[in-house]
């Protein structure tokens, strides 16, 4: 594989876990703000809250309150007060209870408060994105809206189950043991928050080089997974072009280099351990030796000490623990202003009014113009007004701007210019529910979902009989295929039905439409793939369903259109002719041109 | 799995020993800081005085040993990492070479997702199982037993405190490990599920919108999500029960032997020093322990994966190579042949009674199908929706193997080639496009990275693509959008027949892959084809007649079974299934 091939594709980072755009990924932008709503999600369960904080707090005092206990213990046996210890032992027993009850408390409120939490987020992000409007999903990576769904959620729900409560405890014990060394001996106390400074060094400078290999690594890995969704999804033609060797050979290279980046990143993160290993000890001989002078001096007893000791581990564990939490921490709040991103997205305009009375299917655009982008003007000046039942065509090359006149009609798109209305009425002044209702549209791109055939084919009515769907399976010829499937009707179509050939989808996708029974229907390419004499049935049928029905049709086969009240010829975002097939062939101008072309060589 | 991490033993040992050098210095040091407390603060040895001095030179030794200790530490994290990290690379590629190698059909019954989630996902927990255990295990290993025997050897007293205590920790391991092996395997099915809502709503946004349907996909998601949550709730509430449990049991073992080490002193059998020592031990068994549950849960969550993984890595691709890495159709072959009847000629391309059914289909998708293709001739292939056009073509590269029969490429069974020998004899174009997220030149020039400019060119011109593509901002180097979101499913079709002809191969197959073009295009593309591609051997599958009518011979297939064959005319006058799909396309008159 070329190297240009390979570095396009390697630095692009497609799909999941990469965003198009952004600088380094994990650092929040603005993490005041991103906690302040994450929080909001905490205070929707403010009694859990509440009842968590209060379990740390008893547990952390009871944390702290046992070696106290320990050490009185040592010192009864070192003074020889025998008779001292089992009242000693049963508090330490009593707190160390305590501690494990409260810990388990808190593994039970922290699971449930992070699922939760990440069930709300998740449905909230996903009901949003259900009603965020068609462009914003066209011009977004669905790879990224994906993984912010699954992965940065998941990034937040492992760091509320896993690092709030040790969060809490954390700050608490250091609290807590601080004010009992300083209760115990002050000199001493100050003396072990010494290698506290030490400590946080160490953190800070391993955590910042920890964070840059962090993000190449991310980096890598959103390459890699990208490559192996793309190159997994499009195996066929891997296949069919025999670039198996080369593609392995590219997947090995990031890989290679993502193993590299991988080792550095774990040995420093994994260096941390050790580091605090030693701080710790070295706190150990600092307070032994400083100890060792205050008892010789007589200022403490050795129970002190002993105390001390366990107070100086229970001091640099929970700094280890927030050392080793902030990484995960960082990219769950990065996460999380992903997700708050999208939520803070326009949505769709849902409320309008409601068409009275049965919709006739008057049809007008007037003097529309749209561009997708700002430069290149898709639709200009388009005019056409379509009377009730009648059957329109639009036919003209690729590109010609047919399937932008649907995404307008039905407000996956709103013109930039001029208005079209729904019997009299601007579309966007009814409610898109409305609107929708009353239209039933098979796509270019034939989407089923993963679930039984008769779940997809009742898509907009699951009220359905099973007369009307055998009705509508037969007339749209969706029933042979129906009949090839192993269950019928029950047989789950597996990956969106990918199983399935374009034309049985497409056949699938018509039944689901004539399931719908819309007053306006509309058929974009809907039977490209599908043979022409399953098609002239379709027609026939249709015939029959649409009479005093609008319907609108798109094809390219001039059979599947020869039979429409009005053909309409566009060409760059104009109508460049337009009436029925037969003044239209009579006046020999494009349309004649592209009938010909289709015909000739085919000796009638 | 095991061979993989044979591979880097050389690192795991490193960091085992490295391990043990680290461990020992954690477990040397609480005899240490018992002679510290003991002779040094208490001064046993110099009548209840503190030793300052004996304090300062044992401190000084045991932050030599600690820190001795943490490089240890640090090296061996450095090596076991270098084993885990090559161990999961290893396993990435192989993993992604057999996927690559899988045959379609086995590649339908894993599912694309659960493929891609193996890859990514399933692997980095596997990796995570290494690295742990080879850090993780050694260490709590050894905590456990020294961290015990020095306990042990302290006073035989306190082994009865250890003799209770593993036990019962080990039976609540265990118990939490039975409890989540099986939810973990669910987890990641769960996961699965939801993945599949959300790719396909976003995927399938417009209908779901025309439908005004977004209510009952949200109610959709939410079981999903609701199901996820409550199995992982149920994962992570087993989960966060070890170490409490786990610290209730060490903690009681804590009292039991201060009390033990209380009743030792008192009888003058030790120092009390020696019981500070032990108490440090156990809190180091108890940090062992940790270490341990942790390994449980990474461990039943990365076996889960490994079986994940283990499933794909031990498929045997069901289509194997053949030997044969060349062809007897060479160049010379097929000018030798040219412009000479069929009859004098031996087929390049012949089915033998093929049938074929897909797996758990209840009929046969091709049945009894016989059919010779001789060189140069183009033959077309019509008939209904699901009548086992595309099957038949899809049998000749084999991305699937005929059930029964044989189909025969240049005289010899298809199986008998490698298959990549097989495959860059045929340019297929297949119905769906599928386009890479590269330039357009690079997704041309794929089959060819030899080709020069001109030849790209030309194969663009051929396939009615030069123009629009000259039409882009950046021409052949404009990049393709993720799936080729970015151009129309004309042009997708289009760059697709280019990079097909690219490849120069003498077989070349069109599976029904001009449908979106517009017919006064594929009129073009048809008629440059005939002149610039004379002599490869074409099998076209279309739906117009006007696509298939110029063909040398028309192929009608109906149901999986052959119904007629011959040319336009011929299939005119005797093939009533060819009368029929020639009627509903006939010319309206004008």
């Amino acid at each position: 594989m070329s190297e240009r091939y390979k570095s396009k594709v390697a630095t692009r980072g497609l799909g999941r876990g990469m965003r198009p755009t952004g600088g380094p990924i994990e650092k929040p932008k603005d993490g005041w703000k991103t906690l302040k709503r994450l929080a909001s999600y905490l205070g929707r369960e403010q009694r859990m809250v509440v009842v968590l904080i209060l379990v740390v707090c008893v547990g952390v005092a009871a944390h702290v309150v046992a070696p106290g206990f320990q050490s009185n213990a040592i010192d009864a046996i070192t003074l020889g007060r025998f008779d001292h210890l089992p009242g000693i032992l049963g508090w330490m027993i009593t707190f160390y209870g305590i501690y494990g009850c409260c810990m388990l408390l808190q593994g039970y409120i922290t699971s449930l408060l992070s699922q939760k939490v990440i069930q709300r987020m998740r449905k909230d992000l996903f009901s949003r994105m259900m009603r965020l409007p068609i462009s914003y999903l066209d011009a977004h990576s669905h790879g990224d809206l994906i993984s912010r769904m699954t992965n940065d959620a998941e990034n937040i729900s492992n760091v509320i189950s896993e690092s709030l409560s040790s969060l809490v405890s954390g700050v608490l014990t250091l609290v807590g043991t601080f004010a009992m060394m300083t209760y115990y001996s002050l000199p001493l106390a100050l003396i072990s928050c010494s290698t506290v400074a030490l400590s946080l060094g160490v953190i800070s400078l391993l955590t910042k080089y920890m964070r840059i290999y962090y993000v190449k690594r991310q980096v890598l890995l959103g390459q890699l997974n990208g490559t192996v969704e793309e190159y997994i999804t499009n195996i066929k033609t891997v296949k069919a072009y025999s670039l198996e060797k080369e593609v392995v050979e590219q997947f090995s290279t990031t890989a290679d280099h993502l193993t590299r980046t991988g080792i550095i990143s774990e040995a420093i993160s994994g260096s941390m351990g050790p580091c605090m290993n030693m701080i710790s000890n070295v706190a150990f001989v600092v307070v032994a030796v400083f100890g060792a002078y205050f008892a010789l001096e007589g200022y403490i007893t050795v129970g002190v000490i002993s105390a001390f000791i366990v107070y100086s581990k229970q001091f640099s564990r929970p700094l280890n623990e927030i050392a080793q939490l902030y990484g995960q921490i960082q990219t769950a709040i990065a996460g999380a202003e992903r997700i708050f991103e999208v939520l803070e997205e326009q949505v769709e305009e849902e409320d309008g009014e409601v068409l009275e009375g049965a919709c006739k299917g008057v049809i007008e655009f007037s003097h529309v113009d749209f561009s997708y982008v700002p430069e290149k003007k898709v639709i200009s000046d388009f005019s056409l007004r379509v009377e009730a039942g009648k059957k329109i065509a639009l036919v003209g090359s690729t590109g010609s701007g047919k399937t932008t006149i649907i995404n307008l009609l039905m407000r996956f798109y709103d013109a930039d210019a001029g208005s079209i209305t729904l019997d009299g009425k601007e579309i966007t002044s009814l409610s898109l529910k409305d609107l929708r209702d009353h239209i039933g549209i098979v796509l270019q791109d034939t989407i089923l979902f993963s679930d039984t055939v008769w779940n997809n084919l009742s898509y907009a009515d699951a009220t359905v009989t099973k007369e009307e769907m055998e009705h509508a399976a037969k007339i749209s010829s969706a029933d042979h295929v129906i009949a090839h499937l192993s269950q019928g009707y029950e047989t789950l179509l597996k990956e969106s039905g990918a199983s399935l050939s374009q034309g049985e989808r497409q056949l699938l996708a018509i039944g689901r439409a004539f399931v719908s029974k819309p007053d306006i229907l509309i058929l974009d390419e809907a039977t490209s793939s599908v043979d022409t004499r399953t098609e002239k049935r379709i027609q026939d049928a249709m015939q029959e369903l649409m009479k005093n029905r609008t319907s609108l049709i798109i094809a390219h086969r001039l059979s599947t259109i020869v039979d429409a009240d009005e053909i309409i010829v566009m060409d760059q975002g104009k109508i460049v002719e337009q009436g029925s097939h037969a003044s239209l062939l009579a006046k020999r101008g494009q349309y004649y041109q592209l009938y010909m072309t289709q015909y000739a060589g085919q000796a009638i | 799995m095991f061979q993989y991490v044979k591979r880097y033993m050389g690192y795991g040992i490193l960091a085992i020993l490295l391990m043990v050098g680290e461990v020992s210095a954690d477990l040397y040091q609480p005899r240490m800081m018992a002679v510290i407390v003991n002779e040094g603060i208490l001064g046993l040895g110099t009548g209840n005085v503190p030793n300052m001095e004996l304090v300062l030179s044992m401190g000084l030794r045991m932050i030599l040993v600690v820190v001795l200790g943490g490089i240890s530490g640090i090296l061996c994290g450095i090596c076991s990492n270098i084993t885990a990290q090559n161990f999961g690379n290893d396993v990435r590629k192989d993993c992604f070479r057999k996927v690559m190698n899988l045959s379609h059909s086995q590649t339908d019954q894993f599912t694309i997702g659960s493929l891609i989630t193996r890859i990514t996902s399933d692997i980095t927990q596997v990796q995570r199982l290494v690295a742990q255990s080879v850090r993780g295990a050694v260490r709590c290993m050894m905590f456990f037993v020294v961290g015990s025997m020095a306990l042990v050897s302290m006073d035989v007293a306190f082994s009865k405190v250890i003799m209770i205590a593993l036990p019962l920790i080990l039976m609540e391991v265990l118990w939490i490990l039975y409890r989540t092996t099986p939810l973990f395997s669910k987890l990641q099915e769960k996961l699965d599920g939801l993945n599949t809502v959300i790719q396909e709503d976003i995927a399938g946004a417009r209908v779901i919108k025309a439908y005004i349907q977004e209510d009952r996909e949200i109610n959709r998601f939410e079981e999903h999500n609701k199901d996820l949550a409550g199995t992982q709730f149920r994962v992570l509430l087993y989960i966060s029960m070890m170490r409490p449990v786990m610290n209730i049991i060490l903690n009681l073992a804590t009292v039991a032997i201060i009390w033990i080490g209380g009743v030792e002193v008192a009888e003058g059998r030790i120092a009390p020093g020696t019981v500070m020592a032990a108490v440090t031990y156990l809190s180091q068994i108890l940090n062992g322990m940790m270490m341990m549950a942790l390994l449980f849960q990474t461990f039943s969550r990365g076996m889960a994966s490994q079986k994940r993984l283990m499933e794909v890595l031990q498929t045997e691709s069901e289509i194997t190579d053949g030997t044969l890495d060349s062809m007897d159709e060479s160049e010379e072959f097929r000018e030798e042949f040219r412009g000479m009847a069929n009859d004098q000629v031996a087929p390049l391309i012949e089915f033998r009674h093929v049938s074929f059914s897909y797996p758990q289909a209840k009929e046969e998708a091709l049945h009894d199908v016989n059919l010779a293709i001789y060189p140069g001739e183009t033959v077309a292939v019509i008939g209904a929706t699901a009548s086992g056009k595309s099957t038949l073509v899809q049998l000749i590269p084999r991305f699937y193997d005929v059930t029964e029969g044989e189909v025969l490429v240049g005289g010899r069974n298809v199986k008998e080639y490698s298959l990549e020998q097989l495959r860059t004899e045929i340019a297929m174009v297949l119905q769906k496009s599928e386009l890479f997220s590269t330039t357009i030149r690079d997704n041309v020039s794929m089959g060819n990275r030899n080709a020069s400019e001109e030849m790209i060119q030309h194969v663009c011109q051929v396939a009615q693509a030069l123009d629009f593509i000259q039409k882009q901002p950046k021409g052949l180097d404009t990049e393709v959008a993720e799936g080729g979101m970015s151009l129309s499913g004309g042009q997708k079709q289009r760059i697709a027949i280019a990079r097909a002809l690219l490849l120069q191969a003498p077989i070349l197959i069109l599976d029904d892959s001009t449908s979106a073009l517009d017919f006064a295009t594929e009129k073009k593309l048809q008629d440059a084809l005939q002149k610039e591609y004379q002599w490869t051997t074409k099998l076209i599958i279309a739906q117009r007649i006007g696509t298939v009518a110029s063909a040398d011979r028309i192929v009608v297939l109906e149901g999986g079974h052959v119904v007629g064959m011959g040319t336009h005319e011929e299939l005119l006058n005797k093939c009533s299934v060819y009368q029929d799909i020639y009627e509903s396309q006939k010319k309206k008159e004008a």
